[in-house]
């Protein structure tokens, strides 16, 4: 969807604020552990972030980035039925339940690397693309969640890489588990900017093959 | 079950946006509450995972990492070849990492990694992104004007050296080989670990300075 996460080219800025620290409240990192810790049952990645991506341009941004993630967990918890709108805005659960267990730092660092996730799968269709094919991205936009950047639409790339199949995010995003080839595509900055600062910097992307065909 | 609905999500988005206080601290607050007295997270826990994860999660895990691919070519092959493989060697794989790639800077290639169109970042080996990867900012213009970008953070790059930038679209992740410095012959893996910085990681520094990060 052409929704305020694509943000790749976008113009007006500003400079980059170089010496920021990783977290500026609190609360912060409170929400990432939160995040960490808990999601809403079914959601994919991809769900969630689509999740962020419906958010009303002026509100995507706005506010920062970890009150995104919060507000979107709130929003998926919702729609899970996991929690209701009035307790979201009421700040506790209408009836409360047995605590969870305290898990330790040990018991955290190994669920961390058990958040390791394998998105590779086998797939019968062979790869309709090799190293070296150039490409061409798809210039339609595609209805719901995806992962061509913008800036990337109608664009001719090179693969340099092929990666096997892979989930493909916008299935995800509909609670699908379909494996599509994945691709590394370089682009020319001078192919994708009419004004690059160096034409023959490239920019990489890792593309599906539904995305892509050929020139 | 989720709806999986775009429509219907974004109509929550906007019902929460309406009803939440304005302040983020009281709205993570109500996610907190809401977790814990449904028994699906422990106040302790929480805190457990902060300590945890500033403790023992971020850069310094990429810092040894490289480190021994400077140091061992075997290393070195593995971690090119399939870098999500090559940390398992330290146990330093998890969250958003099984898909990790190295790229390596040369004297004609400066790499940068960027997430356009979220912030997906090789948390497992590098901790917390730092709050200028998140932001508007450097999503918007890494990928249109890196050379500008990399002034910012106080890199000049000559003309011959060409900028590759990797934009994270999937659940690949990037993660940088800074060059080795000159000087540094003869050190241990934990005498180069220690100058090795995470923005270099990430692109954002090219040249490392003898003195520890």
């Amino acid at each position: 969807m052409d929704g305020p996460q694509d943000l790749g080219g976008k113009e007006s800025f500003g400079p980059i604020e170089v010496d920021a620290p990783d977290y500026r409240e609190d609360w912060e990192a409170r929400q990432w552990a939160l995040s960490k810790l808990s999601s809403a049952p079914g959601v994919t990645i991809d769900w969630f972030r689509h999740g962020i991506e419906t958010m009303a341009p002026s509100v995507y941004l706005s506010v920062p980035y970890f009150q995104k993630w919060n507000v979107n967990n709130l929003a998926l918890a919702v729609d899970a039925g996991q929690f209701t709108l009035e307790e979201c805005v009421a700040g506790h659960a209408a009836e409360r339940a047995a605590p969870a267990p305290v898990l330790s730092k040990d018991d955290l660092e190994e669920m961390q690397r058990g958040m390791a996730a394998d998105f590779s799968r086998p797939v019968e269709a062979p790869p309709g693309f090799a190293v070296g094919d150039q490409v061409r991205t798809e210039a339609r936009l595609r209805p719901g969640h995806s992962r061509l950047p913008g800036y990337a639409r109608g664009a001719e790339g090179v693969i340099t890489a092929h990666h096997g199949a892979h989930l493909f995010a916008d299935e995800g995003a509909r609670g699908l588990h379909v494996a599509e080839h994945l691709y590394t595509v370089e682009f020319r900055a001078g192919d994708l900017w009419a004004d690059a600062e160096g034409p023959d910097d490239t920019v990489c992307i890792d593309l599906w093959e539904p995305y892509l065909e050929r020139p | 079950m989720p709806s999986f609905d775009t429509k219907k999500i974004g109509e929550i988005h906007r019902e929460l946006h309406s009803h939440l206080p304005s302040d983020p601290a009281l709205r993570v607050k109500a996610l907190e509450s809401l977790l814990v007295e449904k028994g699906l997270v422990a106040q302790e826990s929480i805190d457990n995972w902060i300590e945890m994860y500033a403790e023992r999660i971020g850069p310094k895990r990429g810092a040894q990492v490289i480190a021994r691919a400077w140091c061992d070519p075997d290393y070195y092959a593995r971690l090119m070849e399939d870098a999500g493989q090559a940390i398992k060697d330290f146990g330093y794989e998890g969250h958003a990492t099984e898909h990790l790639k190295a790229v390596q800077n040369t004297a004609f290639v400066h790499n940068l990694v960027v997430c356009t169109l979220c912030s997906c970042y090789p948390f497992s080996v590098l901790g917390m992104s730092p709050i200028w990867y998140r932001s508007a900012a450097y999503r918007a213009r890494a990928v249109k004007e890196p050379r500008a970008v990399l002034a910012e953070f106080g890199v000049t790059l000559p003309e011959a050296v060409k900028v590759r930038v990797w934009d994270s679209t999937a659940e690949l992740r990037y993660l940088v080989v800074p060059e080795r410095p000159r000087g540094t012959e003869g050190w241990s893996e934990a005498q180069l670990a220690a100058i090795i910085t995470r923005d270099s990681m990430i692109g954002t520094q090219r040249d490392l300075s003898l003195e520890p990060a």
